[in-house]
């Protein structure tokens, strides 16, 4: 604390009580002048401002942390001597009160301890409690931000855990794709394991990265999509919009495929035909929002117990999104219309601050 | 008649090129390597007109080797496919010319499209033995390819292989004939670099391929069009219409 702020509080409350000792004497039919009762007041309060600074600057962490022995031995007898000193200083300031009755030093200093000491004594150990107050005030504030950090660290860990489960799942499961596509039909199946590669190599290269440009997702959607599209071999209709000013939009990595993996194994799979999967993003006041539709067979339906990942996905992109915008977004999965479910997904646009450069060469 | 060399150090890797390449016509594998110091024995012994080149080599790796085979001046490099699992060498790969660079697994689709490039190069430089694509660059301040990654491969796109750019904020599209990759770039500097020969702005958004304009049509609203030849309509302003007459015109 500045010494200044510390000392100029002291003055400002000695001026506070001179003003209501003037008031209270007015409303009495006393007369008396405000300057001179202003003046003893604040010369007061200013010695113990600077008294208590000192106390303060000598003694405050050993006051802050003083035991019940430290108190008994060490700041009662200085709340004492701190009271006899105040009263010492202050009587050499005003060598003429009382007012017409001439005393010796030691007789004023005495007259004045007489009618003060309770309030010494009162005005010493309040501020030991405000020392004490002080400190008990920033070990509770360092411990909130301890308490606050860990929160954000345990939640960092949970999206790590919850984006390390998506990958397995996800490589397994084409992997498997891969396997059966191998006997059928290997041009198919060697492109597939290509479309896998390259999925795998923007997953690894990422890292662990848990916000990337939406058109960096969407790149990896249309990687995910262009592989399945090959394992229905054109029966879905695949339809994507991206409002252009969100390319550089923040989104949570692995967003969208658990969802469009879902409408694939509860929806689209079961179509003989005529499937179609939109995915739209735009921006809808100041928020960026994702609808994913795709026709199938409704909601209504149990989810077929041998589906691919029942529920994982979806729970798992929920659990990501709480996360990373707490109560500030929103998912929801519905039928829209016949047969259709769409999900619809909105959390707060964010950009990156410095997006990354694209590497691009140019040449002969 | 093309002679081609397979350079990696792994035996299946080698197998499945010399498995694939038996496809093409007028292709022939004159050798295999496994190493930088086999790799530049046999190259040198059989100057081959194409190298299939692994960048991580025992010994040396795909950079060096061809570091050592210049050395010669009189020495004619072949033209290089680089194959590899890294994509981090992709720039300096399309810096020394490269024909191509295949990442592993790569399908045979591919690879045919990467001979397909190296077959016009090899016959381009026969029928002009005395310039080579190095030269050639010096000739043009345009852009010939670009190099990018797209969905996790890496692209020597041909500038002439583009349809058409479109605008997207901070980015641009480029459409090819079967696909569309988006690239952080502005409008301004893609049309620098390119040809005006060969590319023209026809809207504050909108750069196409003349090589690829059927036609320019006036919309019932008096708005004006670029019509591709896939059928593709590209929205024009009024401005750039003057420039796009001219050239219908020549």
């Amino acid at each position: 604390m500045h010494p200044a702020i510390f000392v100029g509080g002291f003055v400002f409350l000695g001026a506070l009580f001179g003003l209501q000792n003037w008031i209270s004497e007015h409303s009495w039919g006393y007369k008396i002048h405000l300057m001179p009762l202003l003046r003893a007041w604040t010369v007061q309060y200013f010695i113990w401002g600077v008294i208590c600074w000192l106390v303060w600057f000598w003694l405050g962490r050993s006051i802050q942390k003083a035991g019940l022995r430290w108190i008994l031995t060490r700041i009662i007898p200085l709340s004492a001597l701190v009271s006899l000193g105040e009263e010492m200083i202050w009587a050499l300031f005003f060598p003429n009160v009382p007012i017409g009755r001439p005393m010796s030093y030691w007789h004023r200093v005495l007259f004045e301890l007489d009618a003060e000491i309770i309030d010494n004594f009162l005005i010493f150990w309040l501020v030991i409690l405000l020392f004490r107050g002080v400190d008990y005030y920033q070990r509770y504030r360092e411990k909130e931000g301890a308490a606050a950090q860990l929160s954000v660290q345990l939640a960092q860990a949970q999206i790590r855990a919850l984006r390390m489960q998506l990958n397995p799942h996800f490589l397994f499961n084409t992997m498997n794709s891969i396997s059966s596509m191998m006997r059928i039909d290997v041009p198919a199946a060697d492109l597939m394991l290509e479309q896998l590669s390259s999925l795998l190599r923007i997953t690894l290269e990422r890292g662990e990265v848990q916000l990337i440009a939406l058109s960096d997702e969407m790149e990896f959607m249309e990687m995910y999509l262009a592989l399945q599209d090959r394992r229905f071999s054109g029966r879905v209709r695949q339809e994507i919009h991206v409002d252009p000013a969100l390319h550089d939009a923040l989104v949570p990595a692995m967003l969208l495929q658990p969802i469009v993996e879902n409408a694939y194994s509860h929806g689209l799979s079961r179509l003989d035909r005529d499937g179609r999967l939109s995915v739209e993003v735009g921006r809808d006041r100041g928020r960026l929002k994702v609808i994913i539709l795709n026709s199938g067979i409704g909601l209504n339906p149990a989810p077929r117990k041998d589906a691919q990942g029942t529920g994982v996905g979806l729970a798992n992109v929920k659990n990501r999104l709480r996360l990373h915008y707490g109560t500030q977004q929103s998912f929801s999965i519905y039928e829209a219309g016949a047969n259709n479910v769409q999900v619809t997904i909105t959390f707060p646009l964010q950009f990156s601050a410095n997006p990354t450069p694209t590497l691009t060469g140019y040449g002969v | 008649m093309i002679n081609a060399v397979i350079a990696d150090d792994e035996v299946l890797a080698r197998h499945k090129l010399r498995q694939l390449l038996r496809e093409e016509t007028e292709f022939e594998i004159v050798g295999e390597s496994a190493t930088a110091a086999e790799t530049i024995d046999l190259v040198r012994l059989t100057k081959p007109d194409l190298l299939f080149l692994d960048i991580r080599m025992p010994g040396m790796d795909g950079f060096d080797i061809i570091g050592a085979l210049s050395a010669d001046p009189d020495f004619v490099l072949p033209r290089i496919i680089f194959t590899t699992a890294y994509d981090r060498y992709a720039i300096r790969a399309f810096e020394i010319h490269a024909v191509d660079y295949l990442l592993k697994p790569f399908t045979v689709e591919r690879l045919r499209s990467a001979v397909e490039r190296a077959r016009e190069q090899i016959q381009a430089s026969a029928a002009a033995p005395s310039s080579n694509g190095a030269a050639d660059a010096q000739d043009s301040p345009y852009t010939k390819r670009i190099v990018f990654k797209s969905r996790g491969r890496i692209l020597f796109l041909h500038v002439s292989d583009i349809r058409w750019i479109g605008a997207e904020e901070n980015y641009v599209r480029i459409s090819t004939e079967s696909e569309s990759h988006l690239l952080r770039e502005t409008m301004t500097r893609l049309e620098e670099k390119l040809d005006p020969q060969m590319f023209l702005r026809v809207h504050r958004s909108s750069i196409v391929n003349l090589q690829y304009v059927k036609e320019v049509r006036t919309e019932k609203d008096g708005e004006f069009a670029v019509l591709l030849a896939n059928g593709q309509k590209i929205a024009m302003s009024r401005s750039y219409r003057s420039r796009i007459q001219g050239w219908l015109q020549r």
